[in-house]
């Protein structure tokens, strides 16, 4: 399946490496304008009520202050915000608890925090609900007028005949499951600066997308796409809460304008924890039956997701992907309470869905006698949906190989084998993650002393995107990686990005850069040809050198092309690539041993193994980097964070990296990735997604690990030392 | 005032070579001037002519543009009030506070990588700020402003400390290692070239301070096992969770520094 590549699949270092590790590289955080301003936010402290009054008064009167912005003067509707509702930058009434109230600018940060103090808000608190159960009772509080569950009924997906299924069943296997609320914490706080030059407005934010932000802060302000110009060129970490527009980029355009002065909207860390969002808790409920040999005949799926206080994402739970089952039902409730708004957190709907799943099947298995990687050899997805087949599927491959690294066969034991106090047991679980295909564009420029400029509207946000599309140009053109140069992340100066958010850049901008490499070196060939006494098709380019591809002998160094061209070489693309009839999906096995305290219930991860197939992997290094990243996130998400509300006043609390308990190189355990050999048909030189997929197996394959330890089944993340306790002294031990 | 006692070349972020004139540059991006300053305190309603933006305008909200839109208050009754997040439970009861305290100024000396540094700071203004915001030092991150994550860890005289937890005025007098004191121009510390090489950080914005706590434990200790480096290293959070690779570039460092490797 390998493919003949110079560049693509070997392990390079991060082209932006030096700027990163000397702390040159300037993220939004680190920009400074003359003459800027400091903004800071006030934030509602009851859960939902009615703003009476506000008097900023004596807050204007604070030497220094420059504006102030509430629902009162500063309305725009942030429409990425709520995608069924009119939310606004500042609403009234307040649905939550942490929800923006006034913003003030000042001459620095600390009078602008000052000036926070002395705004008098006249709130008339209102009846609010936490829970996504009280919710749904009839004489619950209303969050919005039309109800609590978004579109007023659950999302309902169904094939085949689901009694049918259970009635051929020998085996029925029930459970419920819990996940909470974590936020995604990333180390850059939120940070905006708008500048207004003219009619022109600039905005410097940390977002995962400067086209989107774009296309979301014209439409916010009703102002053309043209007179708005975002740049984010270094993101400290996203993890999915940058995408789009956010209302502190509204906020700090509303006092820029208001002042003439440039405007630095900061979110404190609290403000990050409390005002914006993290991933939905969910309750999930399935019920699954198979026959004796294991073959699974039915699926029911229920369940119901906390949106908090606005509908920013889809709230859905992944749910059966991994497997074949004929007769399946999915039911999922979006349900709006008063709690801070929940969204996209890396793999948003996947890991506390197959946390659920993944534990009813290892549950199934067991109870049939079947070992835990028969089962999933037996009943993983072979067509997408039963019906539509894969581009490529590595998920038995991942299964196999991944055993075979773990040593699964020496180290499974029947459960609850050791003695005690502490047990050991052993795990797996599977994860995926969808890779579709999707509009790029890109500018490659040949320079003529043979360097090269990727120009491209992606931010780097962590994941290596930078150096991933400078090497699929390094490739497509055949020059070293030492020409290569990527320009990114401002609107103005760089096409289109579809965002880094969803594992789309690799794919989608690569595609284009990809092809817009081709476009430049069609150019260079061109020039070549009467140099080499050939036909442009008859060439092709490598290690800098354009060759006739059947005499390579025949050859001239590809600057000396490039250095005939009157000026630059400029290769452009916008590719919008479409699948027909067919998915595409990146998947992962996962192996883990924990040992199990059962006097404390605490757990510890002793090793772990990460089979994926992410099709060809353009930067073994990094994406080793983002695998072993993303399964140590899975593991905070399965054994620590959890934010909580107070239910007596509706407030946050657990907030802050403290409280989230955010894991540390303290509890990370040995990590081995290992990349199983599949080439896609599509994508650039194969490759499909790999920033989600990492963290969607890990919470099942933990708690199958501390099943097989202990003998009984945790079913709630994060699985605390308090839980695992309650379960060992549960009726199921 | 104190003239810098090296002439070699600065770090690239480094200001001014002289105290005087990063004081000068200081002075220049600090948005509270000394007439801003004396003026705290001054009765409510004064007029800060300092930019003439029209923000009498401003303040009263008049729309200039027509996403700016006006809107009267609400007449509901009022049963609560709130003037900010701390303090919730006494705030109907808590005064608000009548006049601006006076904010206190003291002139402090910073030697940072090596340069001395004459500075006047308020004394709320903690050591992060100083660094980054009137120093441009911004290799130093804020990550949490609470001492939970570690992205602003700088070394003073030899201890890592969380700048986002240290006043400047305690810090007067120290010597202040920074990420932009490890590189000089494009030689990179052993350390910055492991982290390079071997990917340390994905989104590396807590990677400066990483680097700074790892340096103090190799200065400490220049052969660590890897539990000396998890736990030497434990105060500083990475969300990407790039631990394993931050811990083999810590190791591999190490090695550099020994001369039991080659980059």
């Amino acid at each position: 399946m390998s493919q003949q590549l110079s560049i693509v699949g070997k392990p390079t270092p991060r082209i932006d490496a030096v700027e990163r590790v000397t702390g040159r590289a300037k993220y939004t955080w680190d920009i400074q304008l003359p003459g800027m301003l400091y903004a800071r936010v006030l934030r509602s402290p009851y859960a939902h009520a009615r703003i009476v009054r506000i008097d900023t008064s004596r807050a204007e009167a604070l030497p220094g202050v420059r504006a102030i912005i509430t629902h009162e003067n500063a309305r725009a509707r942030w429409h990425s915000g709520d995608t069924l509702h009119e939310r606004l930058i500042f609403n009234n009434p307040v649905r939550y608890a942490g929800e923006p109230v006034a913003a003030v600018a000042a001459v620095d940060r600390h009078t602008a925090e000052d000036a926070l103090e002395l705004i008098e808000v006249e709130y008339e608190p209102l009846p609010f609900v936490l829970e996504a159960q009280d919710a749904l009772r009839d004489d619950a509080p209303l969050v919005h007028e039309d109800g609590n569950v978004a579109n007023g009924r659950p999302v309902v997906y169904e094939r085949g005949d689901l009694a049918a299924g259970f009635a051929e069943a020998d085996h029925i296997v029930e459970a419920t499951y819990r996940s909470a609320y974590h936020n995604n914490a990333q180390m850059e706080p939120r940070v905006a600066i708008a500048l207004w030059e003219g009619r022109n407005l600039t905005v410097w934010t940390t977002t995962q997308g400067v086209s989107n932000a774009r296309r979301d802060i014209a439409r916010d302000l009703g102002l053309p796409q043209s007179q708005v110009r975002v740049i984010c060129q270094y993101a400290g970490g996203g993890f999915g809460n940058k995408n789009n527009n956010q209302d502190y980029d509204l906020m700090a355009a509303f006092l820029a304008k208001l002042t003439g002065r440039p405007v630095r909207l900061e979110f404190t860390r609290h403000d990050d924890f409390i005002g914006l969002h993290g991933r939905w808790s969910t309750e999930i409920h399935y019920r699954i039956g198979a026959k004796r040999d294991g073959t699974l005949t039915a699926i029911d799926f229920r369940a119901i997701s906390n949106m908090g206080a606005y509908m920013k994402s889809t709230g859905m739970v992944a749910n059966f992907e991994l497997y074949t089952c004929p007769n399946v039902r999915a039911e999922t409730t979006r349900v709006f309470t008063n709690r801070t708004t929940s969204a996209n957190l890396r793999s948003p709907a996947y890991p506390q869905g197959f946390f659920a799943m993944e534990q009813t099947i290892d549950q199934l298995a067991y109870e049939l006698g079947i070992d835990p990687l028969e089962m999933r050899l037996k009943n993983h997805t072979r067509l997408y949906q039963d019906r539509i087949p894969y581009t490529s599927n590595g998920l038995e491959a991942c299964l196999r190989e991944g055993a075979e690294l773990f040593g699964w066969r020496e180290s499974w034991r029947p459960p609850n084998s050791d003695p005690g106090p502490v047990k050991r047991g052993v795990g797996l679980g599977l994860g995926c993650y969808p890779a579709p295909l999707g509009l790029g564009s890109a500018i490659v420029r040949v320079n003529t002393d043979g360097s090269v400029q990727v120009l491209v509207g992606v931010v780097d946000i962590g994941t290596g995107a930078k150096t991933t599309m400078g090497m699929i140009a390094a490739e497509a053109l055949g020059v070293p990686w030492s020409s290569i140069e990527v320009v990114n992340g401002d609107t103005t100066t760089t096409p289109f990005s579809i965002g880094e958010s969803s594992s789309r850049t690799t794919v989608m901008t690569g595609w284009a850069v990809k092809a817009a490499a081709e476009h430049a070196r069609q150019q260079l060939f061109e020039l070549a040809a009467p140099l080499l006494e050939a036909t442009p098709e008859e060439l092709a380019a490598r290690d800098n050198l354009i060759f006739v591809a059947d005499d390579p002998a025949r050859s001239i160094p590809l600057p000396q092309v490039a250095s005939r061209a009157a000026e630059a070489i400029i290769g452009s693309a916008t590719t919008n690539p479409e699948l027909k009839d067919q998915a595409r999906m990146s998947f992962a096995a996962h192996f883990a041993e924990v040992a199990v305290d059962t006097r404390t219930g605490l757990v510890r991860v002793l090793r772990y193994v990460a089979a994926h197939d992410s099709g060809q992997v353009i930067n073994p290094l990094t994406g080793e980097s983002q695998v072993q990243g993303g399964v140590l996130m899975g593991l905070s998400q399965a054994l620590f964070e959890e934010m909580s509300w107070e239910r007596r006043t509706g407030r946050p609390i657990k907030t802050g990296y403290h409280f989230a308990h955010v894991l540390t190189h303290l509890e990370a355990p040995p990590i081995q990735v290992h990349f199983v050999d599949v080439v896609d048909p599509y994508g650039p030189y194969g490759a499909k997604v790999l920033g989600e997929p990492p963290n969607t197996p890990v919470p099942g394959t933990i708690a199958n690990a501390i099943f097989n330890a202990i003998g009984v089944r945790v079913r709630e993340i994060p699985m605390t030392p308090d839980r695992v306790l309650a379960a060992l002294r549960s009726e199921d031990a | 005032m104190t003239r810098a006692g090296k002439t070699s070349m600065l770090p690239a972020s480094d200001t001014a070579p002289s105290a005087q004139g990063a004081a000068a540059t200081a002075r220049r991006v600090t948005a509270p001037g000394p007439r801003d300053c004396e003026r705290r305190g001054a009765p409510a309603g004064r007029e800060d002519k300092e930019d003439g933006m029209g923000e009498e305008r401003a303040k009263r909200g008049v729309s200039r543009r027509s996403f700016l839109i006006g809107a009267g208050t609400s007449a509901a009754a009022a049963a609560a009030v709130g003037t900010g997040w701390l303090g919730l439970g006494t705030a109907a009861a808590r005064p608000l506070p009548q006049a601006v305290p006076e904010r206190g100024r003291s002139t402090i000396q910073l030697r940072v990588n090596g340069f001395t540094h004459t500075l006047e700071v308020e004394h709320r203004w903690t050591l992060l700020e100083v660094l980054r915001d009137k120093l441009g030092l911004t290799g130093t991150k804020l990550g949490c402003d609470r001492a939970e994550c570690g992205a602003c860890t700088v070394i003073m005289d030899g201890v890592t400390v969380y700048a986002c937890s240290q006043l400047a005025v305690f810090a007067d007098g120290a010597e202040i290692t920074t990420i932009e004191g490890l590189a000089r121009g494009d030689d990179l510390h052993p350390l910055q070239q492991a982290f390079a090489e071997l990917d340390g950080g994905q989104c590396n914005y807590c990677i400066p301070g990483q680097i700074m706590a790892a340096k103090a434990l190799l200065d400490r200790n220049p052969a660590p096992t890897l539990e000396e480096v998890r736990e030497g290293l434990a105060g500083n959070l990475c969300r990407c969770a790039n631990y394993l690779h931050i811990q083999e570039a810590v190791l591999h460092a190490s090695r550099l520094l020994r001369g039991e490797a080659t980059p």
